[in-house]
Formats: structure tokens, C-alpha cells, sequence
């Protein structure tokens, strides 16, 4: 799907165009690479999840980095909220010139380099030499004589440059960034439990809400009354349509799980839109149902 | 336009601030390693400051952690370059520690896989260039990571068992073997890939001009020789009509070759040229007596075979077994006290059937079979008639059924199946299907990519939003898998949960 460049122009959203945050589509999955998309995103309540190797330590488990992959519900909410969209593949376009340019840029980060490392180990060599000027042997001339011919006998190999391995899209080549805005376009597929599920996601938000996602605890959502980091989760929230029919045996299941872990399970489900001739931009609102165990006494 | 040059400037100004200038390069050479550790939650947010301060801590460590970039030495990296049309990632340099683990070899050239490259570049190992230009993993997932390579989904799992120290390589169906060859109980380390290693034949003597026929004439002679053995066995004592031994002779044209494998038959096959006359088989079975050295009772001396059978002018005097006798164990069993006391239990109602004077009349085991069904058919006709007679039977006869489980195979309606039952042969739905071999991290000092040998697991990698699978699709999947288990990975956002089904049967003997 291309987009032409002069989309920009049109909607009050892409005036400022550098603050569109860019959705990354990894066959039907949302991922966010940059580290500015992602703050932008907490700050407007999506959370996401981490599903990349941490840059610092890429060899476990328990923290993960970049990317950060969304869940459907949260790339719909971004598009609506704030101004995001789908930066599509970009061509593969034959660009010698970006090659040239990026070897110059190793070519000047390689000398720059080089005084630096010249610079850091004269600052040693003078420290050094600092400190045995209180002793007083002769190792200090030894030191002084190294710290003058080090301009001549200091190599820097090349081998021993360090070298940035770019996680987000570094934009070397020249080729225009294609975006696309509706997200009726976006490889996710929209199906009615789909809807359901965005408009419980939007519900909740809007009452101040973080959610992600509660596979592991056998629904939909797990909700939490602040930011995850530092909250533990109320509620499990299980989206389902108004007349669906849900066997008994079913609830017994989610309200046993619920009380295992010590949360309330939340049955959501979004009003329909009556039929009598309303707005149907007015949708209704969502309605809620918590389980919970009691005793006959 | 200017408004289309800001922007256009504005955004490759965003683009690039994730780019790290040479003296934050330089200074990235002394960060830190260490995670910092998550603290303890709270319940209910309240306004206080102190909740407020906590969680701007947290999120600035959480920001902290998340913008650091990966910087490696330039010597530290192994350069590579993405493949398109092969869809794969070739080394340029050579490959460091990985190469025990990951990668393949391909016409001289190292080389990875898609998700053991992207899996690489996450770890600041290898550098990988597309058209020039050092790919991010950014791009890197964007192009290595699609229906024909690998979802991201399977990617994630593969990266969670990687970076807990698995060896995970991707599934071959070929590489499984079959039921046949789990049959014949193959070494594990017979390899496919490699050529079949040619068996030296031993030197046949034979003649130019018969070559060809050769191997024609050595099953012949193997039928040949297996239908004397046969036709000597019945015909135990008595001489053998002259006629079918004269054709099996004569049919022989190549005597060399088949003296060779038929060494071991009893008779002599003597070119046909020489000898025409049929001859007696030269053994009297009744006469032959097979030395029982484990009883003490025996003579420890056995006699020097026939001089015709020997070849040549070899001589053999009479064996004596007493040093042999010697060097077997035939010391007589000292049981304990309780032993003994347990072994007269037994013994005393054991009877002998070699005892039994009509068994002993029997000449061969057809005879011996026949004899036991008319003894048992005989028991039937004593069965009381009060019992047997009417509509409802006993179960079973008195000492028929020694255990509870052959009463409870008796009465049984339902009959359990076993798990290889009613596989299908069609191949399951395309999203089930097996995507990886999983080693376990212990063995990797002695894992060798040419013998992988025995994965620990197979895994089958689905999504929470997914259907569960049913019974079909994991007996599919488990026959395949031969009799390696398969570990469902279930993927929901970055959470991988494990599952494994285990083959369980009921106990059907009662103690």
C-alpha cells in the first residue's frame, strides 16, 4: 500500500511530522523499535510488552529489551489517540551513495576515536607519573620518557574501534519512509471479537486503567489501577458479547482461577447500540460483571 | 516546499538521534553489565510522594536499561551478509564460539540460518550488511523474520530456549527414523547426510565368465543349502531319495562359489563333475549327543571328532574338559535358609513335564502340541455341567487366568488403544507443525553438530489465540516425532508457556 508523500500536507495530526510514532508490522504483529515512540505510549497509558534481548545483557530471561510488540487493542487505541502509523517496508533501493557515506562516517569515528584513546591513555601515563613523583626512585623518568614518545609509538588498531549495532532502523539509505495512516489498512485482521475486545480495551482506559495481556491467567486482560511496574493487577477482565452463552462449568473455572491468584474476574461486555434510529457514533457504554465467591450461611 | 524540508529534516533528525556519536562510542567501553533488581510491588495507589518517587525510580532504571545501545569492538565481530534469494545469512569472517552450536557449512562457505543470524545480532556477535549497509535488528526481524522463514512468534520462542543455554536446531522430518529402523534398533549414530560407507567384500574366487550370474547363483545356493538343512532335519535316519538331491546338484554350475557360503551345511558339495552318486546324509541325529558341561555328572572327556570331517591331515586327540569344567562357574548355588524354604514352596507343586512318559513319546513339537490341546479339550469335557450348561458361564477355569488382569481383559468392553493407533497418514493442518529440536544446555560441551544425536524435545510452537489442539493433531505430531516428546510452546505477547502431554496408562493389575 503506498502513501503518497504529500499526505503530510493534509490533517491537522501531520503538521508537526516528526511526532508521528512509528508502528512497525512484523507479519500481523504491532512492534515499536524507537525508545522516544515508546515513552510517548506509556505516557498515553499503553503498556506493551518486551519481547526483544536486553542490550546490556542479552543472555537471559528475565528482562527483555526492544522490541516493543502491542497488542492489537493498544496499536488501535494509539491510532486514535495520538498520531500513529504503520511505517511499511520501504523498497529495497540501489543507494551507493548512503554506502560511500557510511564509510566515511566509520572513517572519521575511527580517527576521532583514535585521539580519544590517545587522549585517555596520556591521562593515565600522567596520573601515574603524578603519583610516583612522591616516591623517590627513578621509575617516574621511566614513565616520563614513555608518556613523550607515546605520540609516535601509540597505535590504535583498527580491530579494537567500537562499533554501534543499531537496534532501531538507523535510516542509512536514503529511501523515503512510506507510511500509512488508516488503520484500516494495517495487516491485523478485524473480526467481531476483535471489536468486542477494542471496546472494552477503550472502556477501561478511559477510567484510568493500564491493561496488557492475561493469556497466562485465562482471559483477556489483566487490569491494573497504576502503572505495572510498581502495581499488582486487580482484575481479570474476560471480554465477551452481550447474548453469548457461557456454560456454567466455564465461570466455575475463571472464578476458581480468579481466587487462586487473588483477583476479581471481570466479565465485560460492550452494550449494542439500540435500535431505535440513535447516533450511531454514540456507541454505549460497557457493561461489567465481577464474580465473586460467597458462602451460604 | 519549505514546510515538506523542515519536516523532511525534522524526521531525519529523529531518525538519527538513536545514532551514537565517536565519544559516546568511546565511553560505552566501561558501561555497566549489571540488571538493576525489580523491588516490591504495592497494593493500592494512593497520591503520596513516596509512590510518586518509587515509580519515577522504576521507570527512569526501565529507561535507562531500554536506550542503551549494543557496543561492540570491531575485532569482537564476525561480518556477514544477508542472502535474499537464499534466505539465509553467510559469514565473511571467521565464525567465533557459536560455530559449535549454530550455523552449517554449505560449498565451502559458513553459513547461518535466519533466526540463528537474527538471534546473533541481538547478542553483538555478528554484523550482518545488506547491500553494504550494517542492517539493525530492526531490520534485521523486518526481512529475516516471514511465513517462509520463521514467524515471530516461533522466533520468540526460539530466542527464550536460546538464551536459557538450549541448543535448538531447526526440525527435519527426514531426519527421524522411521518404524522400521526404530525396529531394527540402528546405532544412534548412523547419519544420513553422510555416504554410505562401502563394505569390503571378501574375495570371491570366481571366474571371469561367471560373474555376472554370480550373485544369482549365491541366493541360489543359500535356497539350496536351506533346503537341504530342511529336507536333512525330516528325514533324520533315513537315506534320501536319490532323485531331488541329484537336480539340486546338477543346477549348481559355479561350485566354488557356493563351497563358500555353504560351508556350514553338513554336506559337501563337490563339483558335480567329479561325483554324480547322491550320498547318505552323513549324520545320525540319534547318535549325536550335545556334551551337557553345566552338569556335575558328565565324563570330563569328550572324543576326537571324525577324521573325515576334519579338513586336511589334521589330527585331534580327545578333549579333556576338567580345565575347562575349571574356568566355568559350576560351583554349586548356596542359597540362604529363606531362599531354600521359598524354592521348596515352589517346588512343591511343580511338576515336571519332561517327567510325563506320553510328552517323552512325542518325536517332534507338532506332536507335543497336539498332545496338550487333547489334554485340555479333555478338561473341558469334565467341566461341571450345572456351570457350563446354562446361559450364564464361569469367566474362566480354575488356574486359567493367574492374574487380576487377564479376569479384568476377560470383562472388559471398552479396550483401551494405544497412542500409535489411528494415525492418520495425511500430514496435519499447516499451523501445526513441528518447528524446532531442542537440545539440553548440560550437553553442550559434548554436542556436535554432525551427530546431534537424540533431541531432549520437539517443539510445536501455537498462539493463546489459537485453538487448543485436539487428539488427532497431537497423535499427528507425536508420530512424527518418533519417540522424541513434543512440548507445545504457547505464545501470548512476549509470555511463553510450556505444555507437554504425557501418555498415561491406567494401572490394570490390582495387588
Amino acid at each position: 500500500m503506498e502513501v503518497k508523500e504529500d499526505v503530510d500536507a493534509d490533517g491537522e495530526d501531520q503538521s508537526t511530522g516528526d511526532d508521528v510514532i512509528d508502528i512497525s508490522f512484523c507479519g500481523s504483529t504491532p512492534l515499536l523499535w524507537k525508545v522516544s515512540d515508546i515513552k510517548r505510549c506509556r505516557g498515553a497509558g499503553v503498556i506493551g510488552a518486551l519481547v526483544g534481548s536486553l542490550a546490556r545483557q542479552p543472555r537471559q530471561n528475565v528482562r527483555l529489551g526492544r522490541p516493543l510488540e502491542l497488542m492489537q487493542e493498544e496499536a488501535l487505541m494509539l491510532e486514535e489517540t495520538t498520531s500513529a502509523a504503520a511505517s511499511l517496508h520501504t523498497q529495497d533501493c540501489e543507494d551507493e551513495e548512503a554506502a560511500r557515506q557510511y564509510e566515511a562516517a566509520l572513517e572519521s569515528s575511527y580517527t576521532e576515536q583514535c585521539t580519544l584513546a590517545l587522549e585517555d591513555k596520556k591521562t593515565v601515563l600522567r596520573r601515574i607519573m603524578q603519583e610516583k613523583e612522591n616516591d623517590t626512585d627513578d621509575s617516574g623518568n621511566a614513565v616520563r620518557d614513555r608518556l613523550n614518545a607515546l605520540d609516535q609509538a601509540f597505535s590504535f588498531p583498527r580491530s579494537a574501534m567500537a562499533i554501534q549495532l543499531c537496534t532501531a532502523r538507523a535510516g542509512f539509505s536514503h529511501c523515503p519512509d512510506e507510511r500509512s495512516f488508516p488503520s484500516t489498512d494495517w495487516p491485523m485482521p478485524r473480526d467481531e471479537r476483535s471489536e468486542i475486545r477494542f471496546r472494552v480495551y477503550r472502556d477501561l482506559r478511559s477510567k484510568g486503567y493500564y491493561l496488557t495481556s492475561a493469556g497466562k491467567f485465562g482471559g483477556d486482560f489483566l487490569v491494573y489501577p497504576g502503572d505495572p511496574l510498581r502495581f499488582h493487577a486487580h482484575y481479570i477482565a474476560l471480554c465477551m458479547s452481550m447474548d453469548e452463552q457461557l456454560p456454567l462449568c466455564d465461570i466455575l473455572a475463571i472464578a476458581r482461577l480468579g481466587s487462586n491468584v487473588k483477583k476479581t474476574v471481570l466479565l465485560c461486555s460492550p452494550q449494542k447500540p439500540s435500535e431505535t434510529g440513535k447516533d450511531e457514533s454514540i456507541e454505549e457504554g460497557v457493561v461489567y460483571s465481577s464474580l465473586q465467591w460467597s458462602s451460604m450461611v | 516546499m519549505a514546510d515538506s524540508e523542515t519536516s523532511a529534516d525534522a524526521r531525519k533528525h529523529k531518525i538519527f538521534q538513536e545514532l551514537l556519536s565517536p565519544s559516546e562510542l568511546f565511553q560505552a567501553r566501561c558501561q555497566s553489565h549489571k540488571i538493576p533488581v525489580k523491588g516490591q510491588k504495592d497494593f493500592l495507589p494512593n497520591a503520596s510522594e513516596h509512590q510518586r518517587s518509587r515509580l519515577q525510580q522504576s521507570l527512569d532504571e526501565h529507561w535507562t536499561l531500554l536506550q542503551e545501545e549494543r557496543v561492540e569492538r570491531l575485532g569482537n565481530l564476525v561480518k556477514a551478509v544477508w542472502v535474499s534469494e537464499e534466505r539465509r545469512v553467510e559469514l565473511q569472517s571467521p565464525a567465533g564460539k557459536f560455530w559449535h552450536s549454530m550455523g552449517f557449512s554449505d560449498r565451502g562457505k559458513q553459513c547461518l540460518h535466519a533466526e540463528e543470524a537474527l538471534y546473533l545480532m541481538e547478542c553483538g556477535n555478528v554484523q550482518v550488511f545488506y547491500r553494504d549497509l550494517p542492517l539493525s535488528i530492526q531490520e534485521g526481524y523486518e526481512r529475516f523474520l516471514s511465513s517462509e522463514t520463521l514467524t515471530v512468534d516461533q522466533y520468540q520462542v526460539y530466542g527464550h530456549l536460546k538464551r536459557l543455554g538450549y541448543v535448538v536446531n531447526r526440525f527435519d522430518l527426514s531426519s527421524v527414523p522411521s518404524e522400521y529402523e526404530r525396529q531394527l534398533n540402528l546405532p544412534a549414530s548412523v547419519d544420513r547426510q553422510r555416504k554410505p560407507v562401502k563394505r569390503k567384500r571378501s574375495q570371491s574366487p570366481v571366474s571371469s565368465d561367471n560373474r555376472s550370474t554370480s550373485p544369482l547363483e549365491k541366493t541360489t545356493a543359500e535356497h539350496q543349502s536351506e533346503k537341504q538343512v530342511k529336507s536333512n532335519e525330516s528325514l533324520a535316519g533315513q537315506t534320501t531319495p536319490d532323485q531331488p538331491q541329484g537336480e539340486l546338484m546338477e543346477s549348481l554350475p559355479a561350485p566354488e562359489d557356493s563351497s563358500e557360503r555353504t560351508w556350514w551345511t553338513e554336506e559337501h558339495i563337490q563339483p558335480p563333475s567329479a561325483q554324480s552318486q547322491t550320498r547318505a546324509p552323513r549324520w545320525d541325529f540319534k547318535n549325536l549327543s550335545f556334551p551337557d558341561l553345566g552338569s556335575w555328572s558328565r565324563s570330563a572327556c569328550l572324543e576326537s571328532p571324525d577324521p573325515s570331517l576334519l579338513p586336511g591331515a589334521l589330527e585331534v586327540g580327545d578333549c579333556h574338559m576338567t580345565p575347562w569344567l575349571r574356568r566355568l562357574n559350576v560351583k554349586e548355588e548356596k542359597l540362604s535358609r529363606r531362599q531354600r524354604d521359598r524354592q521348596r514352596d515352589r517346588d512343591r507343586y511343580h511338576r515336571d513335564i519332561n517327567r510325563d512318559p506320553k510328552v517323552r513319546d512325542c518325536g517332534n513339537w507338532a506332536e507335543y502340541i497336539k498332545l496338550m490341546e487333547e489334554r485340555r479339550r479333555q478338561q473341558q469335557k469334565q467341566r461341571p455341567a450345572h456351570l457350563w450348561e446354562r446361559e450364564v458361564t464361569p469367566l474362566t477355569q480354575p488356574g486359567q487366568c493367574t492374574s487380576h488382569r487377564e479376569v479384568l481383559e476377560r470383562i472388559s468392553i471398552i479396550k483401551s488403544s494405544s497412542w500409535w493407533e489411528g494415525v492418520s497418514r495425511a500430514p496435519p493442518a499447516d499451523q501445526w507443525k513441528i518447528s524446532f529440536d531442542v537440545y539440553q544446555p548440560d550437553t553442550v560441551a559434548e554436542f556436535k553438530k554432525s551427530h546431534p544425536g537424540k533431541p531432549y524435545s520437539r517443539i510445536c510452537v501455537c498462539s493463546f489465540d489459537g485453538p487448543v489442539p485436539d487428539l488427532r493433531i497431537m497423535k499427528q505430531l507425536s508420530c512424527q516425532s518418533g519417540d522424541v516428546p513434543v512440548t507445545f510452546a504457547a505464545v501470548d505477547h512476549g509470555d511463553i508457556s510450556f505444555y507437554c502431554f504425557k501418555n498415561f496408562r491406567l494401572p490394570s493389575d490390582v495387588y
